[in-house]
């Protein structure tokens, strides 16, 4: 389970490693609290400002929500166009002006309870060997917890 | 002749009906599909505590988790769509209940400042005044680019002022003014009799002023 007191430095290392090698502006880690349902984020780079601390992700709603409640990754091509539901469904995209968004769900003990999510201001999009360098950055993040 | 409509009459049938569609739905899910999830999931907490094999206590477990996580989002949702305290304890109260599940939605903190007493507004015009204040505040969150909204609610004997202030962007208010964002706050006040002033400066952030005379 993720604790910040622990994990907080390591996961961090993890999130400014992609911020550098991913062409990405913002690289962000939510999860499951200890105790209750709430999924926060925790760790995070590139951010503008310090909205996600007191973001509460909804589980199923907006694309960190979504790839939790489906333990599927999920790509945001060009928001807010061709989204599934309303803009206001994706708090972290509209908090720091996410364009694009490619996001991919942390497993602890066989069932999805986070996500590490990888954004960008202005579409570029990821080429295929980006996606793989997100996905080995997130199997580092699920080593580093479990 | 029979007379027809007129369109502030069609405007207000309209509005009413779907509000009386939303507020049933958002009861359903509070009252109906929420208590029976909750019932399972009481029932599966039982289950998970007398079960003895490893791997299907955390199995169950797992599935509970993702039981609470939706009856979670249930009775989110219900608070977004209606809140269940709008038509029993009033307009402040529903308010201050959005503005929690806001605040943990979209980061962004909103202070409250109220000024005389709460007094208890026909229901319609709650529910529009409440309406008006959340396409006040979605629009906040898409466009404002803030972290920090500030409300004031002042009570008179005579009506209910609601300012809502943001230090965000700011925008074109004329240029904007027809856009349904806007059109329909200016449209809801109207038709209970109130008023809705925009104001907003580029880079100085948004002003938002209802006034609602009591009859």
């Amino acid at each position: 389970m993720f604790d910040k007191t622990i994990h907080n430095a390591a996961i961090m290392d993890i999130c400014i490693k992609t911020l550098h090698e991913v062409n990405c502006d913002f690289v962000g880690f939510a999860f499951q609290n200890q105790i209750g349902p709430d999924i926060k984020w925790h760790v995070v780079a590139g951010n503008q400002n310090e909205k996600y601390k007191h973001i509460t992700l909804r589980y199923g709603k907006g694309i960190a929500g979504r790839v939790i409640s489906t333990g599927s990754p999920m790509t945001i091509e060009d928001f807010p166009h061709d989204i599934l539901g309303k803009a206001l469904e994706y708090p972290i995209m509209l908090a720091e002006k996410l364009i694009y968004a490619y996001a991919v769900p942390i497993y602890l003990n066989g069932a999805p309870k986070g996500v590490f999510l990888i954004g960008q201001r202005l579409r570029k999009g990821l080429s295929e060997e980006e996606k793989k360098v997100i996905i080995i950055q997130a199997r580092s993040i699920e080593d580093t917890i479990s | 002749m029979e007379r027809l409509p007129e369109k502030k009459e069609i405007s207000n049938y309209i509005i009413q009906s779907s509000e009386d569609e939303i507020k049933r739905i958002a009861f359903e899910l509070h009252e109906g599909v929420g208590q029976t999830l909750y019932s399972v999931f009481t029932g599966m907490q039982l289950l998970e505590a007398n079960m003895t094999d490893h791997e299907s206590k955390h199995h169950v477990h797992e599935m509970n988790e993702i039981l609470e996580k939706t009856i979670q989002e249930i009775r989110f949702l219900s608070v977004e769509l209606h809140p269940p305290t709008l038509s029993s304890l009033g307009f402040l109260p529903a308010l201050k209940s959005y503005l929690n599940l806001y605040k943990a939605t979209y980061g962004i903190l909103v202070e409250v400042e109220q000024v005389g007493q709460e007094i208890l507004l026909p229901e319609r015009h709650r529910i529009m005044l409440f309406r008006v204040c959340q396409e006040a505040l979605g629009n906040i969150a898409k466009y404002a680019d803030t972290h920090q909204v500030h409300i004031k609610l002042e009570w008179e004997k005579h009506g209910v002022a609601i300012v809502i202030c943001d230090e965000g962007i700011g925008f074109d208010v004329e240029k904007n003014r027809h856009k349904p964002g806007l059109a329909v706050m200016y449209e809801r006040m109207k038709l209970i009799g109130g008023n809705c002033v925009i104001t907003s400066t580029l880079g100085k952030g948004t002003t938002i002023q209802l006034e609602l005379p009591l009859q």
